[in-house]
């Protein structure tokens, strides 16, 4: 017999720990240091990129559903949250939740190309993408069309309007910060180690009784629910939407983050979404190569090995504590 | 004799022009150790996986203690207590041998994604009491000091055992074994039938694809002979290592049951 008891889970390592709580901390108490507005909203802008992106992590890093269609679920929320606010007068709270409704309801129409994998299902999610951006352009009595829609309000709270650009930070952060450990709970659960196992081994996770349709179809569900929030939180911090927002390139670019974060890594999806928003507007001085500078240097984090920056980090870490 | 558990009509599976399992007809008893042997392409992976639900059926019928499971899908089957192991094994690569064993018994377990993310006290006792049958499983396997070791890691022999342990862990009524001494040497060969006695001694029927003519004389209560789909013979180890026809099927593809079955006679 063993002496202790049976782990499941690994418990998280001290380093982990101490890690999340630094960072955190430093996040929240950002905007006492007075920064400028501008670095406020980049950084909320940030958040709420990882906010999406951790959906896809759980879709594709752990169930290994390649999507190219988050952006279709990110559109939904932020105009089922615009048009909640502008059309309805719907206070924040409940036009929040109800843009996680709206797209993981969407998200429903995925349930029959679950069956499909790698590539068919990745063009199959694209084609989705393509077609919301197509309605959200096109149905003008609703969205507004090319014009976009506007005048949607500032979130506001209990009452009182979040006006400061810190607040609305604060808030953007703190739906991260749940988010982020909402799915590292699911993560180290029953339905975490299921939709692992579905990832890599279908045949055996079928074998062993897993119902393998409705798990996938559940992350596909888990994963539009949180790219609605993402996008009723953009939908409140921008207040101007357009139709160009969410065209398949931002599908693109929420698949990049969990790409070069490191798949299969929660901490990963994050350090992506910060990449994938900041390094543009760092690259802003080399002006017109901006964008040949990005692409060079997503290919050169791809060559550091298919685990992404947490990857890297990680094996940084271990060589650290090694010496 | 005990009652049926198994019952295979007339059951067949064409791939193409060739039919793969011609009409055969199967029963396994609860409690017996049935054993599938043949010459190489003579069906018996493909009938161990028509009673998995891996493959379709082209025609008959699977009835399993009783009622008609012809068209259930595989997870179905699976959590009806039809388990099975691969001839190539399957595992979960990236997890722990603990994890590997915890995934057979998520048919029996039902916490999913609000106690998960809520963690009430009856999510953190199924976990407990998952991990716990986990490690017993792998205790009654013989890896119980490999629990937490990355599956991938893990020598092929230890592997060969933990896709054992996950088929197991849920005690299932029906344990389908997909050639499970293959690659294995003498020794694990012989103590893997210990393994497959211990348990049927835990009250699952097994049913056994395998060319390991000493596994197979040594364990097996009845043996069936499969050559070109069709079942050529059945009866106890003995009476198959007697039976003319079954030596002569062997001989007749060159293949080495006669010398094998002298051995494990004498």
């Amino acid at each position: 017999m063993s002496a202790a008891a049976p782990a499941l889970a690994a418990p998280l390592s001290r380093a982990h720990k101490v890690a999340t709580t630094l960072i955190l901390a430093a996040l929240v108490a950002l905007p006492l240091s007075g920064p400028h507005q501008f670095i406020l909203h980049m950084l909320s802008l940030v958040a709420i990129s990882s906010i999406v992106a951790l959906g896809l992590q759980l879709l594709l890093g752990f169930s290994g559903q390649l999507s190219i269609g988050q952006a279709a679920f990110y559109g939904i929320g932020a105009y089922a949250s615009g048009l909640f606010a502008t059309k309805l007068g719907m206070p924040f709270p409940a036009a929040f939740v109800l843009a996680g409704l709206v797209a993981a309801l969407t998200s429903l129409l995925m349930v029959p190309i679950t069956r499909l994998t790698g590539a068919y299902l990745a063009v199959a999610t694209l084609g989705f993408s393509i077609l919301v951006y197509l309605l959200i352009k096109n149905e003008e009595w609703l969205t507004g069309g090319s014009f976009g829609l506007m005048g949607i309000p500032r979130p506001s709270l209990f009452g009182f309007v979040l006006t400061k650009p810190g607040h609305a930070y604060l808030l953007c952060v703190a739906v991260a910060a749940i988010v982020y450990f909402a799915l590292l709970r699911l993560e180290h659960s029953r339905f975490g180690r299921a939709i692992n196992a579905i990832r890599q081994n279908e045949d055996a996770a079928r074998a062993s009784g897993l119902p393998v349709t409705l798990l996938k179809s559940q992350c596909f569900v888990i994963a539009a629910f949180v790219a609605g929030l993402g996008g009723s939180l953009y939908a409140h911090q921008v207040r101007y939407l357009a139709p160009t927002d969410f065209t398949f390139w931002k599908s693109v670019e929420i698949l990049i983050m969990v790409v070069i974060g490191g798949m299969g890594s929660l901490f990963g999806a994050v350090l992506g979404a910060a990449v994938v928003v900041l390094l543009p507007e760092l690259l802003r001085e080399v002006g017109d190569y901006r964008m040949l500078v990005f692409g060079a240097i997503l290919m050169a984090v791809m060559l550091f090995g298919e685990s992404g920056i947490a990857g890297f980090l990680s094996q940084c870490l271990k060589f650290f504590s090694k010496r | 004799m005990s009652e049926v558990l198994l019952e295979a009509v007339a059951l067949s599976r064409r791939f193409g022009g060739l039919l793969a399992v011609d009409s055969v007809d199967l029963s396994v008893h609860a409690g017996s150790i049935h054993g599938l042997i043949g010459p190489n392409g003579a069906g018996k992976t493909t009938l161990l996986n028509l009673i998995a639900a891996a493959l379709p059926v082209s025609a008959g019928a699977l009835r399993f203690r009783g009622e008609d499971i012809t068209r259930w899908s595989p997870a179905r089957r699976a959590r009806a207590g039809i388990r099975r192991t691969f001839q190539n094994l399957k595992l979960f690569p990236e997890m722990t041998a603990l994890q590997n064993a915890a995934i057979g018994l998520h048919a029996g377990t039902r916490c999913g994604i609000f106690a998960a993310l809520a963690r009430p006290p009856r999510q953190r006792r199924e976990e407990r009491e998952i991990a716990a049958a986990a490690c017993r499983a792998l205790e009654f396997v013989g890896l119980a000091a490999q629990q937490d070791a990355v599956a991938a890691t893990l020598p092929y022999g230890h592997r060969r055992l933990l896709e054992i342990a996950r088929a197991i862990v849920a005690q299932p009524a029906l344990l389908l074994l997909d050639e499970p001494a293959a690659g294995l040497n003498q020794t694990e060969a012989a103590s893997l039938s210990g393994l497959i006695r211990r348990i049927r001694e835990r009250g699952t029927t097994l049913v056994l694809v395998e060319h390991h003519m000493d596994v197979v004389m040594t364990v097996c209560d009845t043996i069936t002979v499969l050559n070109y789909g069709r079942k050529l013979a059945q009866g106890t180890p003995l009476e198959i290592q007697q039976s003319p026809e079954v030596v002569e099927a062997y001989l007749g593809h060159g293949d080495e049951l006669p010398a094998e079955g002298a051995r494990a006679v004498a």
